[in-house]
């Protein structure tokens, strides 16, 4: 059954298709969030004189983020079956959204195109003078053609019915109910840097941010956002209570870490919570639960239109621009004062990087599980 | 031991070019001659040729995600990881794939 998973790769494929994904969701997120911001709205259709440029903004954007499902299905159709997978992928994809399946059904869909296109490709046997028809013909019209009657007939309806409960029921939540989901998000997404926790959190957040609801995705990246700040935060607390709690390596490691967690980029820090990794965590993972709490909480699950970006998200969220601003804040200073009370005191030796150079020996174990190996 | 390798994470930014820094600096601490392509979101960086591939003795592709070109690999001895493990275990990785490849 693990070997099952294994090759199946459901996650690598839903990865792949996540990054292709993103530079879409940030381009036409920002689009959309300035056409918005001077007062336009997404059309259905722009009609010639009808419409002014912050509306054309808003619609060029909202018409991007409306087809997120395609994207998701196209994608990991093609990472299932290579570039065979492409059109079943984007007729399945296309077929999720005519259902209003959303990116639920885009998913799913994406997984079925792209299984079939492979199985087409292996097991439909054809005589040689038609092999130049696989590719351009028989593949897609028979993947696309049955995972697409898949979509409508089968599948897209409980989906639309599932995604249609859990966005209600998200959109719904009160106050203590969005600081618990808020918590929760800020906890997981920093837990472990950048791991399969937090990718898996990601793709639930990004699910429902195509969806329409912002503020989890928000939630996560803030999180992201200021933990390293607050790293660098803990220094300045810590020599103000005359403790040295960086070896001069990892000082050097936080001057590059700071500012690229200022635009959302976390793994900078890895370097300096894997010397210390329960302390590190704790105070990261204080830190996003105040800050995820604090977001949900104040902008009633609001967010950012964008997801990815760090402090450049800000402006995307609207009138709650401050609030994003407050809980990067807020976890900056949580993680910051929380790591500097209970990291070790340094000796003079430590902080000069005696404790560094068995690097190769503290390293972690392999993971055997983590390992292919082909000849 | 000449290695060679692709490094290709999800968001494309960071965890792909930290790989490559931790696998280059655990291969050159072994003593062995190593390149790394990197294929993030700005596209396919320190290309590999099919010539550097084929001269090499062992392939690592550290990636989360589907990259361009694996058929490159095909004929090779080949090591796939997550971009976490080259990150986490780098010089243990070196070291398993010495014994892989018998040198």
């Amino acid at each position: 059954m693990k070997d099952f998973w294994k090759k199946a790769n459901f996650k690598g494929h839903l990865l792949t298709a996540i990054s292709y994904m993103i530079p879409i969701v940030c381009g036409a997120g920002f689009i959309i969030a300035i056409g918005m911001a001077f007062g336009g709205k997404s059309q259905d259709a722009l009609v010639m004189g009808k419409f002014d440029f912050f509306q054309a903004m808003a619609t060029l954007g909202g018409k991007a983020l409306g087809l997120l499902p395609v994207i998701i299905s196209t994608g990991i159709a093609f990472s299932i079956a290579g570039k065979p997978g492409i059109a079943p992928g984007f007729v399945t994809g296309l077929a999720a959204v005519s259902i209003s399946a959303g990116f639920i059904g885009g998913i799913i869909g994406g997984y079925i195109a792209g299984w079939l296109a492979f199985a087409v490709l292996k097991y439909v046997k054809v005589p040689s003078w038609a092999k130049g028809l696989m590719p351009t013909l028989i593949v897609p019209f028979i993947a696309s053609l049955l995972s697409g009657l898949l979509m409508v007939y089968v599948i897209g309806t409980p989906v639309a019915w599932f995604t249609d409960w859990l966005t209600r029921v998200l959109t719904g939540l009160n106050g203590a109910s969005n600081l618990l989901l808020g918590a929760v998000i800020g906890v997981l997404s920093i837990v472990d840097f950048g791991g399969p926790i937090n990718k898996t959190v990601f793709a639930f957040a990004l699910t429902l941010q195509a969806q329409g609801i912002n503020g989890p995705v928000t939630a996560l990246q803030l999180t992201n956002t200021a933990t390293p700040i607050g790293f660098g935060l803990a220094y300045l607390i810590a020599k103000l209570l005359r403790k040295n709690i960086y070896t001069q390596d990892e000082v050097e490691t936080l001057k590059s870490a700071v500012p690229m967690g200022v635009v959302n980029i976390v793994e900078g820090s890895i370097p300096i919570v894997m010397n210390d990794i329960v302390r590190g965590i704790v105070a990261a993972g204080l830190g996003g639960m105040c800050e995820g709490a604090v977001l949900m909480t104040m902008t009633n699950g609001q967010g950012a239109t964008v997801p990815f970006g760090g402090v450049l998200m800000l402006p995307t969220m609207g009138h709650n621009w401050w609030v994003g601003l407050l809980a990067i804040a807020v976890n900056v200073l949580v993680t910051g004062i929380v790591y500097a009370l209970i990291k070790k005191n340094l000796t003079a030796e430590e902080v000069a990087g005696v404790s560094t150079a068995s690097a190769s020996q503290e390293e972690e174990e392999l993971d055997l599980d983590d390992i292919q190996i082909s000849e | 031991m000449k290695i060679v390798g692709v490094t290709a994470c999800t968001i494309g930014i960071a965890h792909t070019y930290l790989a490559q820094q931790k696998l280059e600096d655990a291969a050159k601490a072994a003593g062995d001659d190593i390149k790394i392509e990197t294929q993030g979101t700005i596209g396919v960086e320190n290309a590999l040729t099919q010539q550097e591939i084929d001269d090499a003795d062992i392939a690592i592709l550290a990636v989360d995600v589907k990259i361009q070109g694996e058929e490159r690999f095909a004929n090779h001895k080949v090591v796939k990881v997550s971009t976490e493990t080259a990150i986490k275990s780098p010089n243990k990785l070196i070291a398993k794939m010495h014994e892989i490849a018998g040198k």
